[in-house]
Order: structure tokens, then sequence, then C-alpha cells
């Protein structure tokens, strides 16, 4: 089995949450309206985030699409009272089951980049809205945790591209096998502009960024 | 149909403790894995599952997509590979298509108004009666002689849509077919057609661009084709070793174009002409420029003598007499140094391409400003080159057959226009969508009695919404074809509620960009899910029951026939990338790949490139010249006068700077506001689309409202903290109550608010959610143009 793994080009990537949108509408994740996203509770699989800092006219933005990072050591799998989260060995995703999950949130905790997202409603689908659901992706109940899989159905289906990259306009997102050191993601992930966020924490994590700057 | 899932039926469907190995397959061979009863499941075990090519319409870019198709529901929309502009990537409003579609707020059917004006009562009627209401109002109105007093007012109009309109319009009998092109970028348009003789946008050959100076593009987030613009900016930065493509980005805000740019230079509101001029005094006076390009194929450099042996100035002579980096710095706020580091980096790192819009040319200048910066690609020699500026080749399209004879019609579409174009008013002109207010109000030149709307939305969108408003109230019959109640079609009297566009037939050609032709086919995903036409087939209607000899002019049965007809011109031009023996076979290859297109782009085309009176570059427009001269009379004095132009003799026709009008006085309403747009925002459509809303705004956090950036010092000056509400006013007396960011990318002396929200009608997501700046902004038009200058408007902004 193949060792998937992703590399996020930050010098390409405009922040255009063309990534975000793609994963919403593959994954059947709901907006959760105004009220609640005033409360943070946007479900976003892949999240994009926009750091501005400095001081007019000196500004700089830093902008970084967050998918799971599937980690090699997954802080969450350590933390999960049920085995709700767990890691599979074949290839190497950290996958949620949903129907073992208590909601207890520790994950969500654990998880050092906020990439894992508690369901505080189950998802109300407005009149009509539920037709354009994937039927290849589960519908989540309310009170769990849920979070990216590297569109795992897509990969099953033999499509070994999940719906974040397959949208990415700037060609800024590159997927494959870590354990091929001739595929693209390989290569790339031993760039000397290659880094991985929070790398001191020891998670390891198998999406790697590519830095901005010449 | 994939039902909600409860954790008991979760645990009833998947089975606790076996579930955990079947779990990861979570593909369609784990038909137990999904929340489905026993009768869905035989229906999902049979389902049918495609993959519809079609065109995305969410704006003009006309990308093309892929919409998955299951058992004729639409569940996922991607991007279609064999499209030349999106190669199979699509942007987050592509994504969104689906809620439109599929939104609850549609309209489900024709419906007739029956209580007062914006009262919301309505009742549904039979398409053979709201098209015979429609019929009976025209057919009144052209039997009294007043066929021209119907005006119709479209927006962003897609494909054949465009010409069958506008053909309606003709054969019917009225010269007022208004696009609302005079508050988009018209201006633009005009900048070219007075330098290259091409009334419309450019292409960008952006594969081997070296340096990019951008004044106030919004490249990467609203500048169409969005997704070309976003995969071509990947490709410079990194698809070419060793060759990293260097940006400036001037703007009057910190942009995430701005932020992708190696450089932001903050400048002066509405003095962008000014900068790009400064540039060319040092390229100019260093040297620096394409000595063969300007040479052999630009008029009006140097100075010259006409054949009366009249003395002309040359752009060199003026620009080295005005705009040295020092004076420009007094205009502009950017400092000498940088304008002289700018425009030796840009002379020097060819090819070198300097891109303007709506930004810097919806201004009372904006005409001259996007002159100015697009005089830079000239003295580079950026003008067709590889690398450089690409002038759009069209689709050979089979011609429009000619009209019916007809007294009547033809007596209607000879009266004056009630917008007012190519009069002493507006000598530029082709819309001035703005100008209906005072005309309508005022009955000016005629009374205005039948209004229809396409694709376009006044009551939101227009510059002072509230004197719209006015102007819908003097109008008896007002029809809208919107399939969403919006803000404009809550006011009409019919609705005659179009298809979306994914179950809608509808050509759409690439605007330019590539440079050679690209024309896609959006064909229906789905069937239509309400009881809704397409417009193209109602008005054909309308024209086949008003009496001869209007049918006459429209020998289709459908709108599918009328754009076969066009696209058959395709077939026979022997061009292109797909070739047939015969027209079937051209189609079924055309609508099973989506899109039609004629590469190569070939260089040195001169003499399509450079279609003016000189065959050349016009630094020194004679079209500009002559134009004037024709409305002028023997009073160009009096014109420019009235035009507000200050620039006299042979100035007027070289590019230069005018300074900007602003409406309001500076002490009072200390704030320029300039109202942008974002990557999630659909052309001023997307506020009904809740996944866009919840992630509208990036770069300040916010989601599902408005907020004003502001400079984080002035604000603290004012009292106002981050997320403090306050009241942003303007001299019209109108203000607005909307959230403070604090934004360090806002200049002291511009605010900002997005232009998408505020709503007063438009669906339950959409409604009265955010704020629409437009309330607040004077109606003020560039008289040369005719084009708005929205950004003209001053405001103040304090405490609530």
């Amino acid at each position: 089995m193949p060792h998937w793994a992703m590399v996020i080009d930050l010098d390409k990537c405009v922040g255009c949450q063309s990534c975000s949108a793609a994963c919403q509408a593959e994954n059947n994740v709901l907006f959760v309206g105004p009220e609640q996203a005033e409360l943070g509770r946007a479900i976003f699989w892949n999240e994009v985030f926009c750091h501005i800092e400095g001081e007019y006219p000196h500004v700089k933005a830093t902008i970084v699409p967050r998918p799971c990072f599937h980690c090699e050591n997954p802080p969450c799998v350590k933390v999960c009272p049920v085995g709700a989260t767990y890691k599979r060995e074949e290839d190497g995703l950290v996958l949620q089951r949903y129907e073992r999950c208590i909601g207890c949130r520790y994950c969500a905790v654990a998880c050092p980049y906020g990439a894992r997202y508690f369901t505080w409603h189950a998802p109300e689908w407005p009149e009509g809205m539920d037709r354009y659901q994937n039927p290849d992706v589960l519908l989540r109940p309310v009170g769990i945790v849920e979070k990216c899989t590297f569109c795992i159905h897509r990969l099953e289906k033999g499509l070994p591209i999940p719906a974040c990259n397959q949208a990415c306009p700037a060609d800024a997102r590159y997927f494959g096998d870590l354990d091929d050191p001739n595929s693209e993601v390989s290569q790339l992930a031993r760039s000397p502009r290659a880094l991985r966020l929070l790398e001191d924490l020891g998670t390891e994590p198998r999406v790697f960024y590519l830095k901005e700057g010449a | 149909m994939v039902t909600k899932l409860t954790r008991r039926d979760f645990l009833r469907i998947a089975g606790v403790g076996t579930a955990a190995a079947a779990l990861c397959e979570i593909g369609p061979r784990a038909p137990l894995l999904r929340a489905l009863g026993p009768d869905e499941q035989v229906a999902a075990q049979a389902h049918q599952e495609v993959w519809q090519a079609t065109i995305c319409q969410q704006c003009q870019a006309g990308c093309g997509l892929l919409v998955r198709v299951v058992d004729g529901r639409a569940v996922k929309i991607e991007g279609n590979p064999l499209h030349p502009s999106n190669k199979g990537k699509i942007c987050p409003k592509a994504q969104a298509g689906l809620q439109v579609l599929y939104d609850p707020d549609r309209i489900k059917g024709p419906m007739r108004r029956v209580g007062e004006r914006g009262e919301g009562q309505w009742e549904p009627i039979s398409w053979d009666e709201a098209i015979g209401q429609v019929v009976d109002r025209l057919a009144e109105l052209r039997d009294e002689g007043q066929s021209h007093t119907v005006v119709f007012l479209t927006g962003r109009v897609l494909g054949q849509m465009e010409g069958l309109i506008a053909r309606f319009c003709q054969a019917y009998g009225t010269p007022n077919h208004i696009t609302h092109n005079s508050i988009s970028a018209a201006a633009t348009e005009v900048a070219h057609w007075l330098t290259q003789g091409h009334r419309d946008f450019l292409g960008y050959d952006w594969e081997h661009t070296n340096y990019l100076l951008s004044f106030g593009v919004s490249m990467l987030e609203a500048w169409r084709p969005t997704v070309r613009n976003v995969k071509a900016y990947g490709h410079m930065r990194r698809g070419r070793p060793q060759r990293r493509l260097r940006m400036v980005q001037v703007d009057t805000r910190f942009s995430i174009t701005a932020a992708k740019a190696d450089e932001w230079v903050p400048i002066r509101p509405g003095t962008d002409g000014a900068l790009a001029l400064g540039i060319a005094y040092v390229i100019i006076n260093e040297g620096l420029y394409d000595k063969d390009f300007v040479a052999q194929h630009t008029f009006g450099f140097e100075d010259w003598s006409d054949e009366k042996s009249i003395q002309h100035m040359g752009f060199k002579t003026l620009v080295l007499r005005d705009y040295a980096p020092s004076q420009v710095e007094a205009i502009t706020g950017v400092p000498a140094e940088t304008i002289t580091r700018i425009a030796r980096e840009f002379a020097t790192n060819r090819p070198a391409v300097a891109i303007g819009d709506r930004g810097i040319s919806m201004w009372s200048n904006g005409l001259f400003n996007q002159i100015a910066v697009h005089a830079l690609n000239a003295l580079v020699g950026s003008i067709d080159t590889r690398g450089g500026v690409l002038t759009q080749r069209v689709a050979p399209f089979l011609p429009w057959p000619e009209l019916a004879t007809d007294p009547v019609a033809e007596e209607g579409r000879s009266q004056p226009r009630v917008d007012h174009v190519g009069t002493r008013r507006y000598p530029l002109a082709e819309d001035v969508y703005q100008q209906l207010p005072e005309s309508i109000i005022g009955d000016d030149p005629y009374p205005v009695n039948a209004l229809f709307l396409y694709y376009t939305n006044p009551l939101f969108s227009s510059p002072e919404v509230g004197r719209f408003y006015e102007a819908f109230e003097k109008v008896p019959f007002i029809v809208s074809f919107s399939p969403f109640l919006d803000d404009s079609t809550a006011y009409a009297d019919l609705i005659l509620p179009d298809h979306t566009y994914l179950e809608r037939l509808q050509d759409v050609a690439l605007p330019p960009s590539l440079g050679y032709p690209v024309v896609g086919l959006a064909q229906p995903a789905v069937a239509p899910l309400f009881d809704t036409r397409h417009t193209g087939d109602v008005l054909l209607e309308i024209a086949h029951v008003l009496k001869e000899p209007v049918a006459r002019s429209f020998p289709w049965r459908s709108f599918a026939e009328v754009v076969q007809y066009r696209i058959s011109g395709l077939w026979l031009s022997e061009q292109g990338d797909i070739t047939a023996t015969e027209f079937d076979f051209f189609w079924e290859e055309f609508a099973r790949r989506s899109v039609w297109s004629d590469p190569p782009y070939n260089f040195g085309e001169w003499g399509r490139v450079l279609a003016t009176p000189s065959g050349r570059f016009e630094f020194y427009s004679q079209s500009l010249r002559d134009q004037l001269a024709k409305v002028a009379g023997d009073d160009l004095e009096g014109l420019l006068e009235e035009l507000r132009v200050q620039a006299r003799g042979d100035e007027v026709y070289l590019p230069h700077y005018e300074p900007p009008h602003a409406v309001g006085d500076p002490q009072e309403y200390p704030f320029f506001l300039n109202t942008y747009k974002l990557m999630a925002h659909a052309e001023g459509r997307g506020a009904n689309l809740p996944q866009l809303q919840e992630m509208l705004g990036l770069h300040v956090n916010r989601k599902w409202d408005s907020w004003l950036e502001i400079n984080p010092g002035v604000a603290r000056a004012l009292g106002i903290a981050d997320d403090d509400w306050v009241w942003v006013e303007s001299p019209l007396g109108e203000k607005i109550q909307v959230r403070a960011v604090l934004y360090p990318g806002a200049r002291p002396d511009v605010v900002c608010i997005p232009f998408e929200l505020g709503h007063r009608a438009y669906g339950h997501w959409a409604k009265g959610r955010g704020v629409n700046p437009n309330w607040l902004i004077a109606n003020e038009t560039a008289g040369l143009t005719g084009t708005s200058a929205p950004f003209a408007t001053r405001v103040k902004v304090y405490k609530v």
C-alpha cells in the first residue's frame, strides 16, 4: 500500500480557499450558519488561515491551508479513550470511527494543528439542498469529532487525488506515495524549501509545506 | 438518497463492533455503511453516475466544468481538464454552484405582483398568461409609436443571449438595450480602443512574463479569468527554474494580491496615472525604452507635424516636462526613489507587463489613468510579444441574419437613448447605466414605460441606490427574468424566472485572456427543478407571438437553435480544434468536450493588433481627437469644460494626469471609500450562497457579515477599537452601520468595505445581512466615457 502524503507550496498558494470549498462539497461538510460561525464552530476539514502582521505600510501576510496532517505519530490517537481514532497501518491514514466516538473531544484538544472539529449540531440540510450530498461519504451525527480523511473514498475508488488537490487553481498541492522515492511528493518533501509545522513536537506530519519566497 | 444520520441509525446500520475494519470502506462498495433504507439501497446499487461537461457561469470567466450527476442529482463540481483556460481547476465560486441550483429560495414559476410594489405579495400564474401579459404591453406600446420607451437593462450577459437581446430590442423597435458596463469597467475598454483600436479587454501571455506591475488589479482574487490568473501566478513563481516572476502591486489597500506580490506600493487614491507617467519619465529619460518598437509601431512619441504643418507635442516632451519623479511623488505620495527603482526594474526585466482596470479606470480621470498605464506596455515593447500583452482574436460565429424590414421598429430604434450616449454629455460612451434614475425621474428625454431586467440588480449594484428605488416607482411595468427574488426582482410587476445555469444551455465565450478564441458550451447537468424557462426561449416566444414583422427576424424555434446557428460559423471556418465533415458531427464533439478553441496566438499580426487610424499604438489618440471634434462641433473648449477635462491642446489626446474629482469636503469626510471584491464574491451575486459566506473574509477572519477596514492608528485616534460598531456616512446623507476591523493594510486616508452583502431581498441567507456600501456612493460619472466613478465618494467614520 502507498504511504500517502501531501505537499503544499506556500509560494504558489494565494488563499483562494478553493481547497476548502472542494473539501466541503466532496465530504458533505455543511455550513453551520452565521450564529454558529461567530462562535467559531464552522467546520473546515481543510481550513485556510491568513495571518496579517506589521504596521502600515510594512505589512505581511502568511497564508497557510491546513488539512489533517495524518501524522506518523498522531497525538489524537493516543488520547482517544475508546479507540475511535486510529492509524491505519497499511497506508498510514489517521481515521475516525464515527460510531465509536463518544464526543469527549480529547483528540481535538490533543491535535496541535486544530485539524479536528466537533459537530455541535446535527447538520440541518435546508430543504432541497440534501440533493447534492455525495453518496460516497457518510453524514456525521451530532456530538462526534470529524476531520479530513485525505478523501479516502476517492483513494479507494482508485482516484489518488483528494478533492482539495483536484481543485487547487494554483497547482500548489501535490499528493502521492511517500514510500516511493521517485514520487513527486517524496522529492518535494526532501527539498530544502520543505518544512513541517511544529516539527519539534515529534508528530511527524505527512503534510509538508514548501516555504514562500525566492 | 442519503438522509440525516443519527447515532442510533448508525449503530443499527453499521453494527457495533464489526464496523471497525469495514469503516475504511466508505466507497460505493460498502452500501451497508451508508444511511440508506432498503428501497434506497436497491436504487443506490443501480445508481447511474455521469460526469456532465459544462461551463461555469458564476462570473464571466467561462471556466470548463465537469458536474458529477448521480441519479439525476448534481453532487459535485470539478474542473474540465480539456478547457484551455482553467485546465481542470476551479475556484470556490464554481464549487458553490450546487447551492445556486438547490437554493430553497429559488422562484419556482412565473409570478405576478398582487400587492403594492415591493410588498412581497405574489400570485403564481401560468407561462401562457405571463407571456401574454408581456406581449399585450409590448404590442400596445408599439401600436402607439412608443416602442422606444421600453428599456432592456442587462448585466453580465453570456454568449448568444447578448446578441439575442440586442436583436430583440432592434426588431421590436427600441434603442434602449442598456448594459451594466458603465458601472463595471467600460473605461478600461475605451482606453484600449483609443490606443490600440480595440474596444475590449486584453489578453496576456503570462506563461512568459518576467515582471508584473499591477495598478490596483485584484488579479488573484477578482480579475477574470481568475482561475487562469492564479494558475499562471503559480507557474510564474515556481514553474520556471531560475526565472521567478517579480510582481509589484500598486494599490490603495493591502489585498491578497498585494500580499502575494513582492512589493506593495500604497498610493494616494485616484493618482495611478501620475505614477505610471513618473515611471515613463525614468524609462524615457534614461533611454531604457524599446526604441525599435517605439519607432516602428507607435504614433506620437516624438514631436511631430501634421499635413497642415502644424506642430504637435509628442509623448516624450510631455512626460519629460511634467512627470519627473519628484513631481509625481507630490501627487501620488510614492517616494521618488521607489518610482525610479520600479521604472528601472520594469524596463530591464522584460517581458514586463503593466496592468490596470476598474480600480484605476472607474474615476473621473480613469480613462487617462488607464491610458497612462497601458502606455508603459508600449514603451517597453510589450505589445504583442512573448510574455506581453495579447490582443484577443474573436471566434468566427456565423453572422446574424439581416433584420426584417420594419418601418415601425426603424422609427423606434432611431430615437435617442434614455442614457444619452454619444451626445455631448457622454461622447465616448456606449452605455450609461447609472444615468437611468435621472432620465426616468425627469422623463428625459421621454418617459420610460416598461423596464426589463436580465442578470442585473440595479437596486443593489448601482451607485446611490436610493435614487434607483425612486426611479422604479415611476416605471409602470417592470419585468424580471431572475431565478431569484433579488432586490430588484422584489420590485417587479411580473417575474418570468430563468433556469439556473446548471439547468440551462448556454454558450460562453472566454473573455479576453489567452489571445486565441475559446468558446464553451454550457449544457444542462440536470433537468429543470421548477417551472422555469430559458429567457432565450421566452424572448423568442414573445417575438413569435408579437405580430409580424417582429417575428420574422427570429427564424429559430428555440434558443438552442440560435446557439447552433451562431456556432455553425465555427464549424464553417474550418479553424480550431474540432473539424468535421458535417455540422452534426461537429456539434456532437463540441457537446462532448463542451469547448472549442483555436490556438495558437500568432504574434506580429500588426494590422489586427493595432487597428488605430495610424495603424500604430497611438500615444497621441487620433480616435479621441476625431470623436471629440465630431461631438464638439466648433466648441471644443466648451465641451472640455462640460466634461471637466482640464488639459488643453495636444495634451488632451496624450497620456496625461488629471486630478480626480472627489465628492465631499476632505475636512468633514476624511476617507475615500474603497469597495472591493474578494475571491468568494460571485460578481455581487454570491450573498445567497451559504458556503461562500462562511469563508468570506479570509484576511480579516470574518464570515457572514460585512466589515470596515480602517487603519489602526487612525481608528485609535477616533476611539474605535477592533470589532466596534461604527457609522460610515457620506455626503449623500446616507449612513450604514458596520463593524470595524483595525487593518494595518488600510491607508490612513482610505476605508474599505467589501461589495457583496447588504441585500434587502435575495433569499433568507442574504436578506438583511451586512451592509451595501452603494447606498453611500454618489452617482458620479466620468463624462468622457460615461462610466461611473464609484471611488470618488468621501466618507466619515464614527463610533456608534
